[in-house]
């Protein structure tokens, strides 16, 4: 552009023509100019935006990394907690309530999900339809009202809390996550084998089990991986189902605790000690929530190399 | 499928049982669609039916009272629909333009070897469950909007009408603000799926015509991602809306609305009210029935929200949503 400006002008012209050339010249610089410095504050701006949308996620990485770090130690792991006052107290009862809890809730969802996925798959029409519009429907609903539903439905049903409530709860918020990234998966198996195992006469549910679910495993890890990563983190459902003990407990009618309710009731506790147990279990919650995610991004970006 | 000769009685049987196995796959597919539908309804259908005592007893007039008093049973909607509107709102103003500019900056400014490893970061991040947020919020953010935060958005001119009164703490202000660092890597995640969308023959074209990348952006890029933009903004705030326990820790949780209005004050919304209060409420009274209304309020909220959402992201086929 600057070249064009630049350019010798042609001879055997009068002086207006000069004059109208450079007039244009100048102003041609200066709109470049212009466009030219608001780009780069547009640049500096959004950039900066970036900076502040970094800020407070890093700083949150690195301060729940340090409190928690400095709250856990083998004890914290192994021991069940203790009065406010009396040392060596652990959550111990909520990390296995935690696991027995998602276990329970990854049994119910994944076979359900993935069945649900294949249905999505097969048939097409109204039912499908509905089923697709109310997965949708399910992964927007806040995860208190899931709470609430299992709770009307089951606890005063029993009249108690118990672990296995807290595990339908978990199923039903694991399952639109599950469905949807099952039927993504599934999805990418191409017609051409479905067709292939057909034509060898298998019957379809061979076809599924052999060819299809086979072929899409580790698109089914990550939305699986995925799918426990966000239910691991929720608190709402869990106070209406799971309640939170102080006691060890491996039984699932009874109440049963989990790191998330360790944070929410410490977190808010007066007592120092009890702050401190908070915050160890946050480090552990957001570490194996990091590394759920970070192993499922891993398999999806193992399947796209080996596709290409 | 045998090496010995099969009868045509055999092969008989033989089809007849892979009928049958094939009807059992077929009625496995269709009992688990079918179950799930059962599941979605029934989670509808057990919440609102518990809420009818209350709406039998205040009728429509719960959505606008703002009484919530356990002493004289009387009960409404009106301070938590307000509250959980501020925080939102306030939430929203913070990360939908900041949330765009970010998702602008790594999709169209900045080279793809720094884009792709922060895209991921953020989503990453974005997977950090909402308690340990509000767990921070409440040690690290709370006392700096105490001290810094507040008494500066009191000094600032025309601003200081939303903040009248004095910093306590727990506040609407703070709540919204937490929630922003919340739906901010929504927004930019599902934004940088929309503007990724835009074909890249439309800026090459633009580029071609002497636009600079601030001008690409403004003209073709944001135009052409339109609707994915706005699925993207209205995702963000149904998740807003349905945000609870970092909320809870956050908002001070006054049940009542608090004179002046102000931003500083303590406040709640449909979710924290109902987090809080519901095990102090026994089955039958009207106190749990009201409670379970709250919920329906907001069960409406967010799906009114989610399905607008969804049917813009209709409308843009080459958009689809994680």
């Amino acid at each position: 552009m600057t070249d064009l400006l630049e350019a010798p002008a042609p001879s055997g012209k009068d002086a207006s023509y000069y004059e109208r050339r450079e007039l244009i010249q100048t102003s041609a610089r200066a709109t470049l100019k212009r466009r030219r410095s608001i780009a780069l504050t547009i640049r500096i701006t959004f950039g900066l935006c970036m900076v502040l949308v970094l800020i407070p996620l890093v700083a949150l990485v690195v301060y729940v990394t340090k409190r928690g770090i400095g709250a856990i130690s083998v004890g914290f792991f192994t021991h069940i907690p203790t009065p406010p006052g009396i040392p060596g107290g652990g959550i111990s009862n909520a990390i296995v309530g935690s696991l027995i809890v998602n276990g329970l809730a990854l049994a119910i969802a994944i076979p359900l999900g993935l069945l649900v996925a294949l249905f999505l798959i097969e048939r097409s029409g109204p039912v499908a339809n509905i089923v697709r519009f109310g997965a949708d429907v399910l992964s927007g609903l806040p995860s208190i009202l899931i709470g609430l539903f299992i709770y009307a439905q089951f606890v005063v049903r029993n009249h108690h809390f118990s672990a296995y409530s807290g595990s339908l709860a978990l199923a039903v918020l694991m399952l639109p996550i599950m469905i949807r990234g099952d039927e993504e998966a599934m999805r990418t198996v191409p017609n051409e084998l479905w067709e292939a195992g057909l034509a060898l006469g298998a019957r379809q549910s061979r076809v599924v089990r052999s060819v299809v679910v086979r072929g899409s495993i580790p698109g089914l890890i990550t939305a699986n991986l995925l799918a426990l990563a966000r239910a691991i983190g929720e608190t709402a459902p869990l106070l209406f189902t799971v309640a939170g003990s102080q006691l060890f407990s491996t039984s699932l009618s009874q109440p049963i605790n989990a790191v998330p309710i360790v944070i929410f009731q410490d977190g808010t506790s007066a007592f120092k000690e009890l702050q401190q147990d908070a915050w160890g279990a946050a480090f552990v919650l957001m570490a194996a929530v990091l590394v759920l995610s970070i192993i499922g991004r891993m398999v999806a970006a193992r399947l796209t190399n080996n596709s290409r | 499928m045998s090496d010995t000769a099969t009868t045509p009685r055999q092969l008989l049987e033989q089809r007849r049982s892979s009928r049958s196995k094939g009807r059992g796959y077929a009625l496995l597919l269709w009992g688990s669609a079918i179950l799930f539908v059962v599941v979605l309804a029934g989670i509808l259908q057990g919440i609102i039916s518990q809420s009818g005592q209350a709406w039998g007893h205040f009728g429509l007039g719960f959505l606008w009272s703002t009484s919530f008093n356990t002493v004289t049973n009387q009960y409404g909607a009106g301070t938590f629909i307000l509250g959980t509107l501020t925080v939102t709102l306030i939430a929203m103003l913070i990360a939908v333009p900041i949330g765009l500019a970010t998702a602008s900056f790594l999709t169209e400014m900045c080279p793809r070897r720094i884009a792709t490893p922060l895209g991921v970061g953020i989503d990453l991040i974005a997977a950090i469950p909402s308690i340990v947020v509000g767990l921070w919020g409440l040690y690290v953010m709370q006392p700096v909007f105490l001290r810094d935060v507040e008494p500066f958005m009191k000094d600032i001119p025309v601003v200081n009408i939303l903040f009248k009164g004095n910093p306590e703490g727990p506040s609407l202000f703070l709540a919204g603000f937490v929630l922003s660092i919340m739906i901010v890597p929504t927004m930019v995640a599902l934004s940088r799926t929309a503007l990724a969308g835009v074909g890249n023959s439309d800026r090459e074209a633009a580029i071609a015509l002497g636009a600079t990348p601030w001008q690409v952006i403004r003209k073709v890029v944001v135009p052409g991602a339109n609707s994915g933009i706005l699925a993207a903004a209205t995702l963000a705030l149904g998740r807003a809306v349905g945000e609870t326990i970092a909320v809870t820790l956050l908002i001070g949780n006054a049940s009542r609305i608090s004179h002046p209005l102000s931003l500083l004050n303590p406040g709640a919304t449909l979710g924290s009210v109902i987090v809080l209060n519901f095990g102090d409420s026994l089955p039958g009274t009207l106190y749990r029935s009201s409670l379970m209304a709250l919920a329906v309020v907001l069960l409406v909220f967010t799906l009114v929200v989610n399905i607008g959402g969804r049917m813009m992201v209709r409308r843009n086929r080459n958009f689809r949503l994680p």
